[in-house]
């Protein structure tokens, strides 16, 4: 359709971290997003967590315990840009742009979505209830409150009762 | 066919939904049910004309949009006035008459800027009024209608105000069973 009145292509920018919700929130997007023929840009971002925060503060041994767990944080990333990469091709979708950022995905993904002005930003949920969010914080909250872009926040469907 | 600069090919929609399994209509896999939220805010207004406008490829047939809702919730203002002293004193039936008609007036309003909007965009539009608490009766519609989406304008309080006033697009983003998305207004500032 490119007769189309000549729109600039959206851009999207996805969060993923190395959970279903992710991949889901991905195959979201292509399955409902891209049937729109190609006005779409994306850009998955996968934030990896940075090595003292993955082990937290657990003591003796940390700084020892550091490189290994660097270098498995790294193969967790690359695997989970494979697998994003797997979905986008598995339904030919072209146009995308991964990038994998270290550090706090609260931080990274409104700084991504300025970064290729987003018009979108869209995470997976990980549908915790309220205490866990208190407690573990929500990345797809603080997304919605502080990306200045429109965010959208794809829930998987929970068989629930 | 000339492909646009982007370079993404474009697919015809294929039935390409092996982990999707939300309840999309089978007769149309291309239709997604979609619901915006409005009340008299601009903010949701926006989000209306955002939604269509970004999701509307061709100003021919909207091959994404499977079918669009617009619901509005009427809140129920209580019949009775405010204890003045130790009494509760119900407010005579015309006080209470005239502030239903107000809100109807309102709604009315409400929905046919709604619609205004949609038929700049050659957008068939159902609507949906509801009387409650909003934020509770939006993630009753969702369920009540299938939907794929539900979209919601967010007048951007900061956290205090969240904190005391409530936000209704947080409690949709919580609760809603379906994806939800937030728009925000535009930032005048950049």
């Amino acid at each position: 359709m490119a007769a189309a009145a000549e729109k600039t292509p959206m851009m999207v920018v996805v969060g993923i971290d190395d959970s279903e919700h992710s991949y889901y929130a991905i195959q979201w997007v292509i399955s409902n997003f891209l049937s729109v023929h190609g006005t779409f840009k994306l850009a998955i971002i996968h934030a990896q967590p940075s090595p003292a925060y993955a082990v937290g503060l657990s003591g003796t041994g940390t700084a020892d315990a550091l490189p290994y767990v660097e270098s498995d944080l790294t193969k967790i990333s690359s695997r989970v840009i494979d697998k994003a990469k797997e979905l986008c091709s598995a339904n030919s979708v072209k146009d995308v742009v991964y990038e994998v950022i270290e550090g706090d995905p609260r931080n990274i993904l409104p700084e991504a979505v300025e970064k290729y002005h987003a018009d979108v930003l869209v995470v997976g949920s990980h549908g915790y209830g309220a205490i866990k969010r208190a407690v573990l914080g929500s990345v797809s909250d603080h997304c919605a409150h502080h990306a200045h872009c429109s965010v959208m926040i794809v829930k998987n469907p929970k068989p629930k009762h | 066919m000339a492909e646009p600069v982007s370079g993404t090919t474009a697919e015809p929609p294929v039935a390409e939904a092996p982990a999707a399994a939300k309840m999309k209509s089978e007769e149309e896999e291309k239709g997604m049910r979609v619901m915006v939220a409005v009340d008299e805010s601009d903010a949701s207004l926006y989000a209306l004309s955002w939604t269509l406008d970004h999701f509307m490829a061709a100003s021919s047939a909207p091959a994404w949009l499977g079918s669009l809702i617009v619901v509005h919730v009427q809140q129920p203002f209580h019949q009775y006035i405010l204890p003045a002293g130790a009494v509760t004193v119900y407010a005579p039936a015309a006080v209470t008459d005239s502030m239903r008609k107000a809100q109807e007036q309102n709604t009315a309003n409400v929905l046919s800027r709604a619609k205004r909007i949609c038929v700049e965009r050659n957008v068939t539009v159902e609507t949906l009024v509801m009387d409650g608490e909003p934020k509770e009766m939006i993630c009753q519609a969702v369920e009540l209608k299938s939907v794929d989406l539900i979209v919601v304008g967010s007048r951007g309080l900061g956290r205090i105000k969240r904190a005391f006033l409530g936000s209704v697009s947080d409690y949709v983003a919580h609760h809603a069973k379906c994806p939800v998305l937030i728009v925000k207004p535009l930032k005048e500032d950049h």
